[in-house]
């Protein structure tokens, strides 16, 4: 961090002119004496400066550390001739007191400093009104234009209201974030509004993150950047496209600042933003393999995966008791990874294996090779290891609407126990009109045992965006949370890649419409009564499934803050106080028990 | 005490300091009794185990024996059907699902652990297990083109340090 200091030091430094260089390193060498004669503690000013040459109070250096960071800003957005005065016409005083130079030189740069004003913000990228600006002849990056009225953006976040000190202050204090911001907690955040900063910057936070002062900041600009992804998300829906740029654009730029997994959520949210301004729509037919690679990561890193698959094999092994021959069919194949685990019980059974099915259902590969018969292969050596009597047939589809009971083969009840399980693909067919309805009488065609369901405990689609766009920004932001929470440091390509699959589900849900946006979670409660206006009725998830799905987290390292809850027999994993994902059973509400 | 006699027998043309020897000499060694020793080493904990094994070339091929893992595995949990053992030995082993799972479960579970879990323990472990396996079985294809990385191991979250 103090190394930081010493490189920003040295590049204003040079960018204003060799005068002030001179001087500070004459005054510097004469002060250094001085502070190697006194003793360490001399006064509280910091010792690594103190040997540059530079007096800064160890109090005042989170303090400096924001100004000179402005002082960078400023410079970096100033434009050919915008900073030249510093180096002709500005005398500097005493260039070894840090503190007191910087001010100096802000104050060349902005004019007096007012109240509440977010001078970096307003001088450099917005100029609004301020007509010292434009008396100083300082370069504005954005013209004048009166359609970017950013006091569509509420609280203060890039154009405060001119109002006075204690309201506005009184305002940021009483705005509380429903996200968790990243970093440590900023319970210093009601103290330090009194501490004397004029300039509020949010500042880059990322070498102090250590000190309680500069955590204020960081949850500001958390603040300020949850308000500028609403009001951006406003602007789209009122479809004033214009400010929305403007808004998204300002979203880059606070997201910068924050780091962890703030920043990811917010970048992802801003470009899936960006797309649907720009009209740039992802695609979402790419590679299934790449998507399934993805999803690889995401099983390893996380909990929920794994979640999902052992409580749905729970309810599957217990629907088939002490059947002889089973049959599961599943609409997401992917890797098969859900498989395994439910054949090494089925092994393990008292009484022996069954014979065990599997239909696996996939969508069709861009480059033709057949995955689902390699998966299928798979699962065939590892049956065969374990000593099961294995089947295994794939079908490749498009979406499961396009599937018929009859194609699958489904045989009569008594000879053959079925299971239907779905982890994640349900709320896709909400995408086409009647979809869903199909693919249910589809199933109760079959006639499973039981039907084992999977999906995201969200409301991501509501017929208003904004309504969407608000729950994805809490729910994604949860999920983040507990992938930055779990722990897992070294192989930081899985995190990445897992990132990158949460990325592009966020991207869909903001960015596409129609049926592109595939991506439609639903709470469970709108499932039950979906499923319960379709005739099925609620298998409870036993006491067994609740044992290993607890036991399953307290594996993981962020262990703590998965929480799994009983709702009705249906079990919800969540990150804290917020559940993400929701397994539930069915069986048809017409058969007799059995 | 057989051998010993034996050795007395053999020994009349041997030299005198024999007869010293034959006080001097340990009355029991452990080594030329095996099944002694096996017993002994079944009731050991992980740790002592692996010690063992660096004792000496007997004890490394007798702590190596898979049914000694067996037992650890399987310690505080009722015996299990007999159709666990083919299975396991077809996953890889016990010394596999020990290290690999059991090991790990069972010291992250750690202070919320109840008695009565033990058995789901083991089961949680299995399943592990079979995952795992099913995931070295993967060729070059599964993994696409993630080419020359190391393939996702879903037990990595079991190695990785937790920050309790």
């Amino acid at each position: 961090m103090k190394r930081d200091h010493r490189d920003i030091t040295g590049a204003t430094d040079y960018s204003s002119g060799s005068g002030s260089r001179a001087d500070s390193s004459s005054i510097g060498n004469s002060i250094k004496a001085k502070l190697w004669e006194e003793d360490r503690d001399a006064g509280g000013m910091d010792e690594l400066l103190a040997v540059l040459g530079y007096r800064v109070r160890s109090s005042d250096m989170a303090d400096v550390a924001q100004k000179l960071e402005m002082l960078e800003m400023v410079m970096g957005t100033a434009q050919e001739d915008g900073i030249s005065h510093l180096s002709s016409d500005t005398v500097h005083y005493n260039p070894s007191d840090l503190s007191g130079w910087v001010q100096s030189m802000l104050t060349e740069l902005n004019g007096p400093p007012t109240p509440n004003l977010d001078p970096v913000l307003a001088d450099s990228d917005f100029n609004s009104s301020n007509p010292q600006h434009r008396q100083r002849n300082q370069s504005r990056v954005f013209h004048d234009d009166s359609e970017y009225d950013l006091r569509a953006i509420p609280g203060v976040a890039a154009y405060p209201p001119p109002k006075s000190d204690p309201d506005s202050d009184s305002t940021r204090k009483r705005v509380k974030t429903s996200m968790s911001s990243s970093g440590p907690d900023g319970d210093g955040s009601g103290s330090s509004f009194s501490s004397p900063q004029e300039n509020g910057i949010p500042g880059t936070v990322t070498e102090s993150s250590t000190r309680p002062v500069v955590l204020v900041d960081s949850q500001e600009t958390g603040v300020q950047l949850v308000h500028t992804l609403m009001a951006c998300a406003e602007a789209v829906q009122q479809d004033n496209l214009k400010l929305a740029d403007a808004l998204v654009k300002h979203v880059g730029l606070l997201a910068a600042s924050q780091t962890g997994a703030m920043r990811k959520v917010a970048t992802y949210f801003a470009e899936a933003l960006a797309r649907r301004i720009y009209r740039i729509f992802p695609q979402d037919s790419l590679d299934p393999s790449y998507t399934d690679i993805l999803q690889m990561h995401f099983y390893e890193t996380c909990p929920y995966l794994k979640f999902a698959h052992f409580t749905a094999n729970q309810a599957i092994l217990e629907a088939f008791a002490t059947a002889s021959r089973v049959h599961v069919i599943d609409f997401g194949l992917k890797q098969g990874m859900q498989w395994p685990a439910l054949m090494q019980a089925l092994a393990l059974r008292p009484g022996g294996p069954p014979a065990f099915r599997l239909t696996g259902i996939g969508p069709p590969q861009l480059d033709n090779t057949d995955a689902l018969q390699q998966v299928g292969w798979k699962l065939a050596q590892l049956a065969d290891t374990i000593g099961i009597e294995f089947e295994f047939r794939g079908f490749v589809a498009n979406s499961l609407a396009d599937l018929e009971a009859e194609m699958l083969e489904i045989r009569p009840p008594e000879v053959e126990v079925l299971a239907v399980n779905s982890v994640f693909e349900l709320h896709r067919l909400l995408a086409r009109p009647g979809g869903f309805e199909k693919v249910i009488s589809s199933i109760k065609a079959m006639k499973p045992k039981i039907l084992t369901v999977v999906e995201q405990e969200a409301n991501h689609n509501g017929p208003v965006f904004l309504d969407r766009f608000t729950e994805a920004l809490h729910y994604y932001s949860s999920l983040f949370d507990s992938l930055e929470g779990s722990g897992v440091a070294p192989p930081s390509q899985d995190l990445a890649m897992s990132e990158l699959y949460l990325g592009r589900q966020i991207c869909n849900v903001v960015a596409c419409e129609g049926m592109d946006r595939v991506e439609r979670h639903e709470p469970l409660t709108q499932w039950r009564s979906r499923m319960e206006t379709a005739g099925f009725s609620a298998v409870h998830l036993g006491s067994n499934a609740y044992k290993q799905a607890s036991m399953l987290l307290a594996l993981f390292a962020g262990g703590n803050g998965y929480r799994v809850d009983e709702y009705n027999g249906c079990l919800m994993l969540g990150w804290h106080t917020r559940p993400l994902i929701a397994t539930s059973a069915w069986r048809l509400a017409t058969t007799e028990s059995g | 005490m057989v051998q010993y006699h034996h050795r007395g027998c053999h020994r009349q043309g041997n030299h005198e300091t024999v007869g010293e020897n034959k006080e001097k000499r340990p009355k029991f060694f452990i080594n030329d009794h095996v099944d002694i020793l096996i017993e002994i080493l079944k009731r050991l904990d992980c740790r002592s185990l692996c010690v063992a094994a660096s004792v000496c070339r007997l004890w490394c091929t007798i702590a190596r024996n898979d049914s000694l893992w067996e037992n650890l595995c399987f310690r505080h949990v009722s015996p299990p059907p007999t159709s666990v053992r083919s299975v396991v030995l077809a996953l890889g082993g016990y010394k596999r699902l020990y290290m690999g799972c059991v090991r790990p479960v069972r010291s992250r579970l750690g202070r919320a652990r109840r008695a009565s879990w033990a058995r789901d323990e083991v089961q949680l472990s299995l399943s592990l297990f079979c995952v795992d396996y099913y995931e070295r079985l993967g060729g070059s294809n599964s993994n696409g083109r993630v080419v020359g990385e190391s393939s996702p191991s879903s037990l990595m979250f079991l190695c990785k340090p937790v920050n309790v």
